[in-house]
């Protein structure tokens, strides 16, 4: 952990909200595309990188400098969208129309262009596996932790981060192929 | 992998404008819930003493206060019934109990009782005893 860090959460410790907001510029889109990527739900992932902040400010006095900062704000994010997706579960899913409908108000901060039909494959995908393996995979491939950094986050031996960083990847193979051979993707 | 190299290029999006501002607002709506909820445990504690205070004189009035009997002396300079004696004066009070003996006589019967008068027939005085 940066000393610019360390100090930073110190003073939040302190009750310092304008270090506290500097903690917020360094890691917010960080954490709002972590949460999309794993929700799929823009609104929902801004919803919940609120809340991750507003719990990084009230626990800052929990926080012990034996993990890097990035590492904690991950975990408290991570374990918010883990019970929002139980949540989600229980909820009636929402049209397809509605979901197109708001993917194009997302793309308005956005840093690429529109999906194409294989990537769009690839988030359906993404979105069908399940939040016990998308965490890591998301947290690896898309964020660039290590193993033992994401076995922090999720509090999990490396060796089961693995595993299933493992069987995340073969799962979207899995499905890419049979999307591609299927003929869906458009190229 | 291939497939995890296309991941990195999935449409990755930005935080709102004004997120910060946003974080701050929630952070100051909790901090003001936070300092609610101490007043009102304070207010509801004091309350509940408050009505056990209360309570406690009432019942002290109306149903734990003890009247001290009357004494004889006292009924016949007629002072009512319910005046009270101060427990301090280190006078002998005493006691009126009415008790009920009908329990008590074991040969008691409902029915016509035989009374026995005791009659002199005699006006002799002697006091030796005939056989």
């Amino acid at each position: 952990m940066s000393m610019d860090e360390h100090e930073l959460i110190r003073q939040v410790q302190e009750g310092n909200e304008a270090a506290f907001g500097q903690i917020v510029t360094a890691y917010k889109d960080r954490i709002v595309n972590y949460l999309y990527q794993f929700t799929g739900d823009y609104q929902k992932a801004v919803e919940l990188a609120q809340e991750t902040f507003v719990r990084v400010y009230f626990k800052a006095g929990q926080f012990r400098p034996i993990a890097p900062l990035s590492s904690w704000i991950y975990a408290i994010a991570s374990n918010l969208a883990k019970t929002e997706m139980k949540k989600a579960r229980r909820i009636p899913t929402v049209s397809l129309d509605e979901i197109a409908a708001h993917e194009v108000g997302q793309n308005a901060y956005s840093e690429d262009p529109v999906d194409s039909g294989l990537l769009k494959n690839l988030r359906e995908a993404l979105s069908a596996l399940h939040p016990r393996y998308r965490l890591p995979v998301v947290l690896k491939d898309m964020e660039g932790f290590s193993q033992e950094e994401i076995a922090q986050i999720l509090k999990k031996p490396v060796g089961t981060i693995k595993a299933r960083i493992s069987r995340g990847r073969r799962f979207l193979k899995t499905r890419l192929e049979k999307a591609v051979a299927g003929g869906k993707a458009v190229l | 992998m291939e497939e995890m190299d296309l991941l990195k290029k999935l449409e990755k999006v930005k935080a709102p404008p004004h997120f910060e501002q946003k974080v701050m607002a929630r952070v100051s709506l909790r901090k003001k819930a936070a300092e609610r909820r101490p007043a009102a445990l304070r207010l509801s504690l004091a309350g509940a003493f408050a009505t056990l205070l209360i309570a406690f004189v009432l019942l002290n009035i109306f149903v734990l206060q003890k009247k001290a009997p009357v004494g004889v002396a006292d009924i016949k300079k007629g002072a009512p019934a319910a005046e009270v004696v101060p427990a301090a004066s280190g006078q002998i009070v005493s006691v009126i109990e009415t008790l009920d003996y009908s329990t008590e006589v074991r040969s008691r019967s409902n029915g016509a009782q035989t009374i026995y008068l005791l009659e002199q027939v005699s006006y002799t005085t002697s006091k030796e005893i005939l056989y």
